[in-house]
């Protein structure tokens, strides 16, 4: 029997790096922890086409080297690429800056545009590319780690500077400059596996009436269970968990199917 | 295999700058068609499907539309001519009066009615992911009472077409129109072309049409 209401999303991210090879540049997917401590896990596109196989619900394509994405021949390729060889969603950031860089982004083949840094110094852009492409285009990307005070602080260029921000204010603020999703990750969980922040993602997803992805500390499916239930999470996104678990997004959807969150379960 | 599915399809795209273009020229390339992009109205004359896509502000995507002169074209193609035609998405809401998303913006007027923000009444907008679409009236193959999962991704939702007919219906807080028919033009508001094998399965019987 088919749940006839929005299913909740498992989002596989695929992280890119630029590795230069002397003649060629080429992107290759990796896994990091705490944003620092990266590993080269392999070919985006080969992977992309497994999650696929696996029933993932969508995909978030991050640029992790922050470097323009204007004219970024090596990104713009890959994100062809993805477009041309998977039929699903695809959420893509990393260096994005101005309403053109959406334009070049969509043209490859994204679907949704995620914006970081560029959110906090020039929180504009939200709005400018909200009004040309629409709000369900416009995914801001929020890195946040906790203070020893409890607070969340907004983190950008990769979660290594520190902004005025706090996370919910912040989250608050795009919302209303017209973002159609919020990204929201936990800069010192990622890549630990320690679970994601429940009590951040549910401050946020109180906040704001746009669906929230939650991601940073994936390491049990109940941890995504629990970014649902107690997160109020539309959306869990991971990396390092589809990447080097044993488990796949169908053993993953088929613990949270068990558990009560309405998942999509057949194509 | 049927007779028709080895028949020659064309499908053209309507090229006018407002969307992921390519993504749909991937889908329909995977499910056996040729595609031309179509940016004037020579360009239809060898194609056997037109597909009209749309991602953006309503009130951009119809003024780009409307710039580019096609809109006879694809008048005489969909109700003289009466050849299979899709629309996508904002492709969709384009065939309405209007939008409240863009007031005072003219749509194409095909199926009447006005385009409406998706109420935050206990969900949340946008409306975006995975939803099921249930069949009310049988289509190209499709049986009345069919149910598939397709994606999503908008806020704003043509409730009730003021002509033509609601074939499948999707519900995020209330109900309002996935699919819509007039004589052969179809429309959907989520996205075939990124719906895995739903989508593809959906694209198939548009082509077969």
């Amino acid at each position: 029997m088919r749940a006839t209401y929005l299913k909740k999303r498992l989002i596989p991210k695929l992280l890119i790096k630029h590795r230069n090879l002397g003649r060629v540049v080429r992107p290759v997917l990796v896994t990091t922890h705490r944003f620092e401590r990266t590993v080269e896990i392999g070919d985006a596109v080969s992977q992309a086409k497994i999650y696929q196989a696996q029933m993932a619900d969508e995909l978030v394509v991050l640029n992790i080297d922050g470097t323009p994405i204007a004219g970024d021949a090596v990104m713009l390729s890959l994100i062809e690429r993805l477009a041309a060889e998977t039929f699903m969603p695809l959420s893509v950031g990393g260096g994005v800056r101005t309403v053109d860089d959406f334009q070049q982004l969509l043209e490859a083949g994204a679907d949704k545009v995620s914006v970081n840094t560029q959110a906090v110094e020039s929180p504009s852009l939200i709005y400018e590319a909200a009004r040309r492409f629409g709000s369900q285009c416009v995914v801001v990307s929020i890195d946040f780690r906790v203070e020893p005070s409890g607070e969340a602080r907004v983190y950008v260029e990769g979660a290594r500077k520190a902004t005025e921000r706090t996370t919910v204010e912040f989250a608050r603020h795009v919302a209303e400059m017209g973002a159609g999703e919020i990204l929201l990750t936990d800069a010192d969980r990622d890549g630990t596996g320690a679970g994601l922040n429940l009590v951040v993602c549910r401050q946020v997803a109180d906040a704001v009436p746009i669906p929230v992805i939650v991601s940073g500390g994936c390491g049990l499916a109940e941890h995504f269970i629990e970014g649902f239930v107690e997160g109020g999470a539309e959306a869990v996104a991971a990396g390092t968990f589809f990447a080097f678990r044993d488990q796949n997004p169908i053993q993953t959807r088929a613990h949270m199917r068990n558990a009560g969150v309405p998942i999509r379960m057949e194509t | 295999v049927s007779p028709g599915a080895r028949m020659r399809r064309v499908v053209g795209l309507v090229d006018y700058s407002a969307g992921n273009i390519r993504s749909i020229e991937n889908a329909f390339l995977h499910a056996g068609a040729e595609v031309v992009r179509v940016r004037r109205a020579d360009d239809v004359s060898s194609c056997t499907h037109l597909v009209l896509p749309g991602v953006g502000a309503f009130g951009f995507c119809a003024e780009r539309l409307h710039a580019t002169g096609l809109r006879p074209t694809l008048e005489e193609w969909a109700f003289s001519v009466r050849k299979p035609l899709m629309g996508i998405c904002v492709g969709m809401q384009l065939m309405a009066d209007g939008s409240e998303e863009s007031p005072g913006v003219a749509g194409l007027g095909w199926t009447g009615g006005m385009v409406r923000k998706l109420p935050a009444a206990g969900v949340r907008v946008p409306h975006v992911g995975w939803n099921t679409v249930r069949f009310e009236h049988a289509w190209s193959g499709i049986p009345l009472g069919y149910t598939a999962d397709y994606y999503f991704d908008h806020s704003y939702a043509y409730h009730v077409p003021g002509s033509g007919k609601s074939i499948g219906m999707c519900r995020h807080g209330e109900e309002f129109s996935a699919i819509i028919q007039r004589d052969n033009v179809i429309a959907v508001q989520f996205h075939p072309e990124k719906s895995q094998t739903a989508g593809l399965r959906l694209i198939e019987a548009f082509l077969s049409q």
